[in-house]
């Protein structure tokens, strides 16, 4: 850079000093020399005038001396041409004169001039002829020559002078040339350098150039870009960080698609969902990926349109993930159309929905079925079928009896709306688990003997309390106890044990009962679950024992766990959290 | 296998459209599959008709598939890889519509099951369900991805299903034995079993094309040999 701006401006004053000389010289050298010549001719012309004023026979005796005063040579010739005398060659042995230019220019003008290369001597000679007049006759010529060696050592010495001026022209150029190409590089070298660092992205600050001309104006302007552009890209960045921290931090799924609609980007939540069941999915196409048909249907939708779709998709087989999908355009690519789209897992809102339609279904299901059974009975009574007094009673009592079911299933929905709108007040005290227990199994006591079935308590006294409140202990008890005792067939058994695990007393209930299978186990506290219905319902539970048993050791800070198996018995474990002292 | 690019974009494309268009189809096919045999299991006839009544989609989706393969042959023609890959795709397309055909099959039998009290619970059928349904997964993933390996594990697989069809074959044949009123029951459910396996060796098949897709080397008698040796 330097190199070339210094060469630039030395070789341009090169050019201007080179012309200028050439031109010098053109102009120059042929004006001196002529004027040097016509005042030698001038000079000579003032001698021969001067010795046309003697005579010819004087002329040729004083020849040598008239040379010498002169420095030049001097030629007499006749009026034919012949050579009377000569001052420096013997006369007899020159040729005719007569056709010599300066000579026949005199013959016809009266003087005469010419400058000729002397072959004898090797330089150019000056010849001046003047014709000798007699009257009006021409008598003879009176001719004088002298050398321009005079004249060309003149020059030579002018071009000497010139020729050194030139040289101390051309180092005084470099010099400026060297300074003035530094001066005016090291700037643009500075901000090139600058510039560079800002490529390759270094960091950089502003650049601080001592010069006050236009490249302190380029630079200046510089520094604005360089600032404008940190802040832009700051800011960009900034921005991209925030949206990857949504990205990644979202629980929604997204997925950028190129424009050749392979996938190119899955953000955290998404990769989690499929990394199992779909591996890398980076790069593949949408159907290649998840291999969906409606996912592919509303993408296709989506493409002849591209308005935004929303649409459901259920994915897996084994444990379906339901995820409500929505397809946009990304905007700010307006060449490449890319495409983004975005998951939503709603499986537990779509399951959540399923469990309140059921509930619904249930509740109204469940109340209906006693009054159903009282008003029938009560119409048969009220159209006369009181004749019969035992069977008037018999309806009563079964009235009586759906009606006192309905009462409890009221009652335990009371308890667990209660439960679940955290209106239930708990009173925590320390509570010994055996006596708990010695308080509530009087109670099931009754309808095991009647299956004839044992129920045998093994829990120790040295058990730790336990933080509960009593009542809703008893209600836990009561609950489980019961289940167990309903589901068991006759002449089994119901084992109570205890023990510790952590910070954990751990209550198991154990009976030889009919047992659930694996897949019911699952759903077992769900309201109005029940395993089988039919059995069930003739036992007179409500369907939501277990469930206020389930949501009552939530409250407890504990929690139930059912082991069962079906056709050998299920083992229920109470967790309850250790009273510290 | 890496894939090169073609220096055709839109021959890419063209290409990329295929593969799409036949997961598409794969996908309806096990979907065809999963809820005929759900049809059956869950006695829901209803769903049986639903899959008889969108077999016509992929029957039509064969059409234009074929088309398509035909119009890159006779505009690109393809060589090498590119060649083999177009004709094993027609070849694919045809299975596929072959299978969706078969749980059309099984659709109808269902129906017919469902009209009639149920002869027993179904364990085998879910798990050859699970099997086939998974082989044409695989054998689509196969031809898609150039896979080798996942291509021999579909063959593999085909060995089982035809392990399961004759033990299903076998407990029939004692329920009909014990129950002459069972035997029409009994009957359509081995017509189920014989489709599902016949479905495992279209998957087969699907597997021996890829295998001649990536290697030019033809499979598909090898292992018929070694199959035929075994009693039927």
């Amino acid at each position: 850079m330097k190199k070339n701006i210094f060469y630039k401006i030395f070789f341009s004053y090169l050019v201007i000093i080179c012309l200028s000389f050439f031109l010098l010289d053109l102009f120059v050298r042929d004006e001196i020399k002529n004027v040097l010549t016509s005042k030698v001719e001038t000079e000579l012309f003032s001698y021969a005038q001067l010795l046309d004023l003697n005579s010819s026979v004087k002329i040729a005796q004083q020849l040598k001396q008239i040379a010498k005063i002169s420095n030049s040579r001097v030629t007499l010739i006749d009026a034919r041409g012949k050579v009377l005398a000569d001052s420096e060659k013997e006369s007899s042995l020159m040729e005719n004169h007569l056709n010599r230019p300066e000579v026949q220019e005199a013959r016809l003008k009266g003087m005469g001039r010419s400058v000729r290369f002397s072959s004898t001597i090797g330089i150019d000679m000056l010849y001046v002829a003047i014709a000798i007049k007699d009257g009006r006759e021409t008598t003879g010529y009176i001719r004088l020559a002298r050398s321009l060696h005079d004249v060309q050592s003149v020059i030579e010495t002018v071009y000497q002078s010139f020729f050194l001026a030139m040289i101390i022209v051309g180092i005084t150029a470099l010099a400026i040339a060297l300074i003035f190409s530094y001066s005016l590089a090291a700037p643009i070298l500075a901000m090139e350098r600058f510039t560079e660092k800002l490529r390759q992205g270094h960091p950089v600050g502003t650049i601080l150039l001592e010069t006050a001309d236009e490249t302190k104006k380029l630079a200046d302007n510089i520094n604005y870009l360089v600032d404008e552009l940190q802040s832009q890209i700051r800011m960009a960045n900034e921005e991209k960080s925030k949206l990857m921290t949504a990205f990644t931090s979202m629980t929604e799924g997204i997925l950028i698609l190129n424009a050749e609609d392979k996938i190119e980007f899955v953000n955290q939540a998404l990769s989690n969902i499929f990394s199992e069941q779909y591996g890398d999915i980076n790069g593949k196409t949408l159907m290649e990926a998840f291999r969906n048909a409606d996912l592919q249907k509303a993408f296709l939708d989506f493409k002849q349109t591209r308005i935004n779709v929303f649409c459901e998709i259920t994915l897996g087989n084994i444990e379906p993930v339901i995820l409500s999908v929505s397809i946009s355009a990304v905007h700010g690519y307006p060449e490449e159309e890319k495409t983004m789209i975005v998951f939503h897992d709603v499986t537990r809102l779509k399951k959540l929905e399923q469990i309140r339609v059921d509930f619904v279904a249930n509740v109204t299901h469940e109340i209906r079925t006693p009054l159903t059974a009282i008003i029938g009975y009560l119409e048969t009574i009220k159209t006369g079928a009181t004749v019969n007094d035992n069977d008037a009673k018999r309806f009563i009592d079964i009235s009586l009896k759906q009606a006192q079911r309905l009462n409890r299933l009221l009652e335990d929905l009371l308890v667990i709306s209660k439960i679940e709108l955290g209106e239930l007040q708990f009173r925590f005290e320390e509570v010994s688990l055996r006596d708990a227990l010695e308080g509530v199994i009087p109670l099931v006591e009754a309808k095991a003997r009647l299956k004839k079935i044992n129920i045998h308590n093994d829990v120790q006294e040295n058990m730790p309390y336990i933080r509960a409140d009593r009542d809703r202990v008893a209600q836990i008890l009561v609950n489980v106890l019961d289940n167990a005792v309903k589901f068991t067939s006759e002449a089994g058994d119901v084992y109570i044990e205890a023990g510790q695990k952590d910070n954990n007393a751990v209550l198991t209930i154990t009976d030889t009962g009919i047992g659930i299978s694996k897949e019911e186990v699952q759903r077992l506290g769900e309201r109005f679950y029940r395993v089988d219905r039919s059995r069930s319902r003739d036992l007179g539970g409500t369907g939501l024992g277990l469930s206020i048993v389930k949501h009552l050791m939530i409250a407890h800070g504990g929690k139930m766990e059912i082991e069962s198996q079906l056709g050998h018995g299920t083992k229920v474990s109470l967790l309850f959290p250790i009273h510290k002292v | 296998m890496e894939e090169k690019r073609h220096t055709s974009l839109h021959y890419e494309v063209e290409l990329q459209e295929i593969k799409n268009g036949l997961i598409y189809i794969g996908v309806l096919t096990e979907n065809a599959i999963q809820n005929a045999m759900k049809s059956l299991s869950e006695r829901d006839s209803e769903m049986a008709h639903k899959v008889i009544k969108d077999d016509d989609e992929i029957d039509k989706l064969d059409a234009e598939m074929e088309e398509r393969c035909i119009r890159i042959l006779a505009l690109r023609q393809p060589t090498a890889i590119d060649l083999r890959f177009i004709t094993t795709a027609i070849k694919v397309t045809g299975h596929l519509e072959r299978i969706g055909d078969m749980a059309v099959n099984i659709a109808e039998k269902a129906i017919q099951l469902n009209d009639e009290p149920k002869l027993k619970p179904y364990i085998d059928l879910p798990r050859m369900t699970d099997l086939v349904v998974e082989m044409v997964n695989n054998s689509l993933d196969s031809f898609i991805r150039y896979d080798l390996n996942i291509a021999e594990k579909v063959r593999q697989t085909e060995q089982i299903t035809d392990d399961l069809n004759e033990q299903i074959f076998r407990e029939l044949l004692t329920f009909m034995m014990e129950d002459s009123k069972c035997i029409h029951r009994a009957l359509l459910i081995m017509h189920v079993s014989k489709n599902l396996e016949r479905i495992a060796d279209h998957a087969k098949g699907i597997a021996d094309m890829v295998t001649y897709m990536v290697t030019g080397e033809n499979v598909r008698h090898q292992t018929r040999d070694i199959s035929a040796k075994e009693p039927a």
